[in-house]
């Protein structure tokens, strides 16, 4: 079983959406990525395995390239343009991220093909029309202009907006990307057509802000940023407290429990370590599960009490504690920290599969969905630089001596 | 393309998932915005709601605004283009009308906690007993397995637990996570991708599924990187504030902006990858000698001077407009971009505007609002805006008639019995 988009066949070219193609490639595309033949620029782009700057040492590149198979072509030159279009020929899906009439000007973009049946998906920093279309960007910059930045950072706004780390923008325009060239791989089996999706990095997220756009349209309001919870108009108390440990941890709303019953048990557990001072008196309950809409003294005093509660004691015991009465506590982990929690292997979310260049296996995340009939499996780790030229370029019937010509050529 | 005309060219132009029929019990935001997305695109996705128990986004509103359940402006922008049924699944005859629309719909989609639906009387097994060929998606915090399968998240917590939290922030500070739940939207999106590929798995085998997923590793497959890091090279992960990790590259940052009226808080961020880009950022500063300052004269130069380089760039931008010195530094072909509010956003960003990616559409109480379209265009098909969100049970009457098979009568007495 290969996952369930077995039987699709795929082809990704440029450097903005790699997510696309690993989510196709994970679930069973059969998916050829397209590099030039100094390497995409993922290759170079750290950390790197024991920081040896090496085409094939990038773990940035060996976590969201797996399950495809690498070929080197250089598009500009005609024997690469050849293959190009041969390559193309064979597939259903193709993720061009080269940017805004790049392969267009080659005369190897979407409309050059004449295909009735290809889906061709664009991924582009700003869309393939409008008057920023050829602007230049960067994660940074597109984080910015997307709107994340100006509801996220610190209570003290003398601290910049935060664009949190990890390429969120492609991050986001992949994912889009891949709804974008599924529904139309659904429309072409129902209707018998392909199309041009074309997805706007900027647009992706633009819409993925939340709170920031209804509090615009619908009270011409804007929110303000706040450490580690969501920014507002009003202003809220924290969340997020540092544990006895040095690690954080946080609850979702400051630990107002949303009822009265769960209520209850948070003043059993605080007085289980005399810590809930006077939370017992009435008035509290009354006004938040009566009247919640007067209650703003009585939550900034619960979550005082909560918060301080918070910090006497280790991130893990909150967590544990605080989700057996069912609230929603959490210890803000660094991203290995979850690589021991057993939780995620009684899921079997990992994979344990190898890296290139390294000696160990490792655990990867399997996928962000747990399907139960067409499992996402891991079939193959990242492709070196060039891995399948022979296998590929080998499938559209080129022998030994061809590709031996085209490689001195630099054309692969 | 602008509006209008997309209006009136594209009416026509089909709906990429026409056909699909979803019955969506989800609410809050994550699955809500995975169905919201299936609504865009053509699917006719109902809501599910019970009036005793509702949607708490629909508390989501002005704290000054009418008090009704219906007035949630967050609500009506993520469930736009949606029908809306209510329903009592405790009541025999609810429960029967919601089997029945269970049994005309390809997807069944909610987001409560694990265990709640199936408490409710839909596990997965009833689910196929109805509908053979269902795909169920469920959107709990932790899963449906595992032992901490019972574990509660709202965005944030599922941020800071899956380390999407600690991914933020100043490398000497707190992590300053997102400001909103991104989690919520992440895993909307995880689920939309998977009831697409489950849809296409189904049209091939005629096979249904339970896709059961965890908004937590939704977010730890977005920290896969620093977790290969870890096993690899040993290194735990730490934060870079706005600066970049690997290359290492300077300017790139966030910086300060002239005040804009009364409001203090604007900023641009800038990058210069190349010495090119870096000269240009100069000049366009106006101060082209600094490029030929001996400390920043290479990147790796520039890198190790990141701080006192910083503040110089910083004391520059201050007395600067942002807009204005966006559009100088974009001609010259250095990357910055405005620190964009929602404001900036939807008043001032022709490329959105001329992409009408804000588009119009008609709420029973709100009137006519703008919603946030789908970052994406067809040339074949397209994306939808034709309706806000449902008032409560504004479609129950139709969907009872015309879906379901019910009398007008029968769907009356429902309404009267408080099945529906």
């Amino acid at each position: 079983m290969a996952g369930p988009l077995e039987g699709l066949r795929a082809i990704e070219i440029g450097d903005r959406g790699e997510v696309t193609g690993k989510l196709l490639a994970d679930a069973g595309v059969e998916l050829v990525r397209v590099e030039p033949p100094a390497g995409a620029r993922s290759r170079h782009t750290g950390p790197f395995v024991a920081d040896r700057r090496d085409v094939n040492a990038s773990l940035h590149y060996a976590y969201l390239n797996t399950n495809k198979r690498g070929v080197t072509l250089d598009i500009e030159g005609d024997a690469g343009a050849d293959l190009w279009r041969r390559l193309v020929t064979r597939v259903d899906i193709v993720i061009d991220s080269s940017g805004p009439g790049v392969l267009d000007e080659l005369g190897l973009g979407y409309e050059s093909f004449e295909d009735d049946q290809l889906v061709w998906c664009s991924i582009t920093p700003f869309g393939l029309t409008g008057p920023r279309r050829d602007w230049v960007t960067t994660d940074l910059v597109s984080i910015a202009l997307g709107g994340p930045p100006m509801s996220s950072g610190y209570d003290d706004h003398e601290v910049p907006p935060i664009r949190s780390d990890g390429e969120h923008s492609l991050a986001m325009g992949g994912e889009y990307a891949a709804i974008g060239a599924l529904s139309a791989v659904l429309f072409r089996a129902a209707s018998g057509h392909g199309q041009l999706v074309d997805v706007s990095i900027h647009e992706c997220v633009a819409g993925t802000t939340e709170g920031a756009f209804p509090n615009w349209e619908y009270n011409q309001s804007l929110v303000q940023r706040q450490t580690a919870r969501h920014a507002t108009v009003a202003g809220s108390p924290p969340w997020q407290h540092m544990s006895t440990d040095g690690n954080y941890s946080m609850v979702h709303g400051g630990g107002v429990p949303r009822s009265q019953q769960i209520y209850e048990r948070l003043l059993d557990w605080l007085d289980e370590h005399d810590a809930a001072d006077d939370l017992r008196d009435p008035k509290y309950a009354d006004v938040l599960y009566t009247d919640p809409r007067a209650a703003g003294e009585a939550r900034v005093h619960i979550i005082d009490v909560v918060g301080r509660f918070m910090e006497s004691k280790t991130a893990d015991e909150i967590y544990r504690g605080g989700q057996a009465i069912h609230m929603p506590f959490a210890p803000v982990r660094r991203p290995e920290q979850n690589l021991n929690d057993p939780h995620w292997e009684d899921r079997d979310f990992w994979v344990e599969a190898e890296v290139p260049g390294h000696d160990q296996p490792v655990r990867y995340p399997r996928a962000g969905y747990r399907f139960t009939k067409s499992p996402v499996e891991f079939c193959r780790r990242a492709p070196l630089l060039g891995e399948h030229n022979t296998e590929v370029y080998g499938e559209l019937g080129l022998d030994a001596a061809a590709l031996t010509r085209l490689a001195q050529d630099g054309a692969i | 393309m602008t509006e209008a005309s997309e209006a009136e060219s594209g009416a026509q132009k089909p709906l990429p998932l026409d056909g699909i029929r979803i019955c969506d019990f989800s609410w809050i935001v994550a699955g809500p915005q995975a169905t919201r997305i299936f609504a865009d695109l053509g699917a006719e996705v109902i809501k599910v709601e019970n009036e005793s128990y509702l949607d708490s986004i629909r508390m989501a509103r002005a704290p000054d605004g009418p008090p009704s359940f219906n007035a949630s402006g967050f609500h009506n922008n993520f469930h736009r283009n949606k029908l809306g049924i209510t329903a009592n699944v405790h009541h025999p005859e609810g429960r029967e009308a919601v089997e029945r629309l269970i049994g005309i719909s390809d997807i069944v989609v909610e987001n409560f906690s694990a265990g709640a639906f199936a408490r409710m009387g839909f596990p997965y097994e009833r689910l196929r007993e109805v509908k053979p060929d269902i795909i169920y998606l469920s959107l709990s915090g932790f899963g449906h397995v595992g032992r901490d399968a019972s574990y509660v998240t709202w965005g944030p917590t599922a941020a800071g637990a899956s380390g999407a939290t600690a991914m933020s922030g100043m490398a000497d500070d707190e992590p300053a996570g997102w400001g909103y739940s991104y989690l919520d939207h992440t895993a909307g999106f995880y689920g939309a991708i998977a009831l697409l590929m489950a849809l296409y798995h189904r049209d091939r085998t005629g096979e249904g599924q339970h896709i059961d997923m965890a908004q937590v590793e939704t977010g730890m497959v977005l920290g896969g990187v620093p977790m290969l890091d870890y096993q690899v090279n040993g290194r735990e992960y730490t934060r870079t504030g706005n600066h970049s990790r690997a290359p290492a590259i300077a300017p790139h940052a966030i910086y300060r902006c002239a005040a804009d009226g009364d409001n203090d808080d604007r900023w641009i961020a800038i990058v210069a990858e190349s010495e090119d880009q870096w000269r240009e950022l100069c000049a366009g500063l106006g101060v082209p000698d600094l490029a030929a300052d001996p400390r920043y004269l290479t990147n790796e130069g520039r890198v190790a001077e990141q701080e006192a380089l910083d503040a110089a760039i910083n004391s520059l931008t201050r007395g600067r407009e942002a807009h204005e010195l966006m559009y100088e530094l974009q001609a010259r072909g250095v990357p910055a971009g405005v620190c964009q509010t929602a404001e900036d956003r939807m008043e001032k960003d022709p490329q959105l505007a001329e992409r009408s990616f804000y588009r119009t559409a008609h709420h029973g109480e709100m009137g006519t609002h703008r919603f946030e379209g789908l970052p994406m265009q067809f040339s074949r098909g397209r994306w939808r805006m034709d309706r806000g969100a449902p008032l409560i049970g504004e479609d129950t009457h139709r969907v009872l008639t015309e879906l379901l098979g019910y009398s007008d009568e029968d769907a009356a007495r429902l309404a009267s019995e408080a099945a529906v």
